[in-house]
């Protein structure tokens, strides 16, 4: 067993091709023992196949996967100690809950004093002690579940893998899910890996998040950090609003690009040579009404005010086809009105610049 | 939390609407069976024991006191567990093939299982007599391909009654397996396999269990079938493997006893009602180990 924070799974340039599509571009993937990381992205781009591939249910063209130290590429999925919850769950209908969480046991020949103790305690981490002998069936469907995290942890297997595996659940249950989940893995110091659609399940449940597009991963990060500091124009729409301007470069100098824009001149942080196409880019939470020094600022008319609680979100029309999202929070002073004009300041550290053409 | 409450027995409401209605529709099916299938097997039974001096078990005493007789229910089990078995061998394989198979070659593949059904077991039967008697279809090709010098006497023996048997209730066995193959979820071998569960041990403890009704189905299906097959043992054996089903046919046709016919065709059914209430049992059998 290697110590907590050395590397666990390591995923070595692994490819993929059904046919004439290529679903797994060499990816690359270290994950630490005990860490919890999100595969996001929207469907096709590979997270599952990928998922497929560390579990042993899909045969990489190319590539190598190593689980604890253990080179398993050609290891039949029954031999590497991976535990799978699946996005249907694929309970076992003809068995009862304690059967489905005591399946792996069984199979591995452990002794029935040793198995009967196992359920009883994955049953009761899910906080389902009380509903072994019930079938399957008779459960609800954030109760199916629980059961399948409890038939994958029973095993103590090496790596967690979730393939969707809140998304059948209604927004509330899959909302607590998600945080009761995280708290559980990191009791039993699991190292998972989420594949996920679903950014908010992205950064609520990881310690780090990786971006996948077109069976590549764009960007592998903190969830801050990802939310912060996108790596690409794709990472800055899958996660999070933002406002985005397209432009061409007309100066650059220390980091920062000088972009003329439908909407005026921008300053943004990014390298790129004069008369590049550029997307300028910032999150709705660094725009404030009002003109600050040194800063970029856009005028424009209100398009809608959307209260949502906790913030608002303000869509402003800038001309020119181009608009501007800002969230205000309910401190800010004086709500924007629709049809008010409006001038809208952020800071040039906040504002990105991405190459035009990877607009996804 | 409503764990409790469904444990509870729900109470049933003075008039069950739902209940009412579900009878109404079993009605009309019910008194059909009743006046059609129910009354002629009651008079079945009545004239098996009532003799010309009263009530009687000499129709009985025959079949199981006879060593012929005997003889005559061992051949038709025989022939009823041979061809269950040999069917179901062939056709657990086959259903899943059947699942596997993509667009028109399952489509081409389930037809060749249901056109049959549209023709007459009589013209099935004879066409096996056509394939393997003397001058036959098979002894032709194999003498033509000089791997035999005389023919081979093909038709008319056991092997013959077994295979023409297994061929004509084949798609009975097929259908309701394939019925079940079809709906299983692929997800739930990988779920076996990555908790550790080896093809094998997967196939045994998972895919096995959930084909069981299926199974069940075609085991009941064939086996009543073939147990009182009549025409298929006339055909491709005859007199040498006589039958509760010849014997009834006989009884009726030649030797004129309705009494002894009636008594072999209640044991006929007891034996068919027995074993598909037997693999009825079996499959509602709760798996929860």
């Amino acid at each position: 067993m290697s110590e907590p924070g050395a590397s666990h799974l390591v995923v070595r340039g692994v490819s993929k091709r059904f046919g004439a599509t290529t679903v797994l571009d060499r990816v690359d993937l270290t994950i630490r023992r005990g860490e919890l990381v999100t595969l996001l992205g929207p469907s096709g781009c590979g997270k599952t196949t990928l998922l497929r591939a560390i579990a042993g249910l899909a045969q990489p063209d190319h590539g190598q996967v190593e689980l604890a130290g253990r080179d398993i590429t050609m290891v039949p999925p029954h031999r590497r100690n991976v535990g799978v919850v699946f996005q249907s769950y694929a309970l076992f209908p003809h068995l009862t809950v304690a059967g489905n969480v005591a399946f792996g046991l069984k199979v591995r020949g452990r002794p029935k004093a040793e198995i009967e103790a196992a359920v009883e305690r994955a049953l009761s981490l899910v906080k389902l002690g009380h509903l072994g002998k019930r079938r399957i069936s008779a459960l609800s469907g954030g109760q199916q579940q629980r059961v399948a995290l409890a038939r994958a942890i029973a095993v103590e297997p090496d790596v967690l893998l979730f393939d969707e595996a809140l998304s059948a659940l209604d927004r509330k249950l899959r909302e607590e899910m998600q945080v009761e989940l995280r708290r559980l893995l990191q009791d039993v110091r699991a190292t998972a890996i989420f594949v996920t659609h679903d950014q908010d399940e992205a950064l609520t449940m990881s310690d780090r998040v990786a971006v996948m597009n077109r069976g590549r991963i764009e960007q592998l990060a903190e969830p801050r950090e990802l939310y912060a500091r996108p790596a690409s124009l794709f990472a800055l729409n899958f996660v999070g609003l933002s406002t985005r301007i397209g432009g061409t470069v007309i100066g650059s100098q220390d980091g920062k690009v000088e972009v003329d824009t439908p909407v005026g001149r921008l300053s943004a942080i990014g390298s790129f040579q004069t008369g590049a196409s550029v997307v300028v880019a910032a999150r709705p939470e660094h725009l404030r009404p009002g003109e600050t020094a040194g800063a970029n600022a856009v005028s424009g008319r209100v398009r809608s005010v959307v209260f949502q609680g906790s913030r608002t979100l303000v869509e402003v029309d800038a001309g020119a086809g181009e608009s501007l999202l800002a969230e205000l929070s309910g401190r800010d002073a004086a709500m924007p009105r629709v049809d008010e004009q409006i001038r809208l300041a952020w800071p040039i550290a906040e504002t990105f610049a991405f190459a035009a053409e990877a607009r996804a | 939390m409503s764990q409790a409450v469904l444990a509870l027995p729900v109470s049933q409401p003075a008039i069950d609407r739902e209940r009412l209605t579900a009878f109404g529709f079993a009605l009309p099916s019910f008194l059909i069976l009743s006046l059609v299938f129910v009354l002629p097997l009651a008079l079945l039974l009545g004239v098996s024991v009532i003799g010309p001096e009263g009530p009687t078990l000499a129709n009985y005493r025959r079949l199981f006191g006879t060593a012929y007789y005997l003889g005559v229910i061992w051949n038709s089990l025989r022939l009823g567990l041979l061809t269950t078995i040999l069917t179901l061998a062939v056709s657990y394989p086959a259903a899943f093939a059947l699942v596997r198979a993509r667009g028109g070659v399952r489509s081409l593949l389930l037809a060749t299982l249901f056109l049959p059904l549209a023709a007459s077991v009589i013209v099935k039967a004879f066409a096996w007599t056509i394939l393997l008697r003397s001058d036959g279809v098979v002894n032709q090709a194999l003498m033509a391909l000089g791997i035999i010098e005389d023919p081979i006497r093909m038709i008319f023996t056991e092997t013959a009654l077994i295979v023409g048997s297994v061929n004509i209730f084949l798609p009975f066995m097929i259908l309701p397996i394939y019925a079940v193959v079809a709906q299983l979820d692929a997800r739930l071998s990988e779920a076996a396999a990555t908790l550790g569960a080896s093809p094998l041990v997967a196939f045994a403890r998972v895919i096995v269990p959930l084909t069981l009704p299926g199974v069940i189905a075609g085991v009941a299906l064939v086996f009543s079938l073939s147990v009182s097959a009549y025409v298929v043992p006339t055909l491709l054996i005859g007199e040498r493997y006589p039958t509760l089903a010849t014997t009834i046919a006989k009884a009726y046709l030649l030797a004129r006893e309705p009494g002894f016919g009636a008594a072999a065709g209640v044991v006929l059914l007891a034996i068919a009602i027995f074993v598909v209430a037997l693999s009825t049992q079996l499959g509602r059998e709760p798996a929860s180990r």
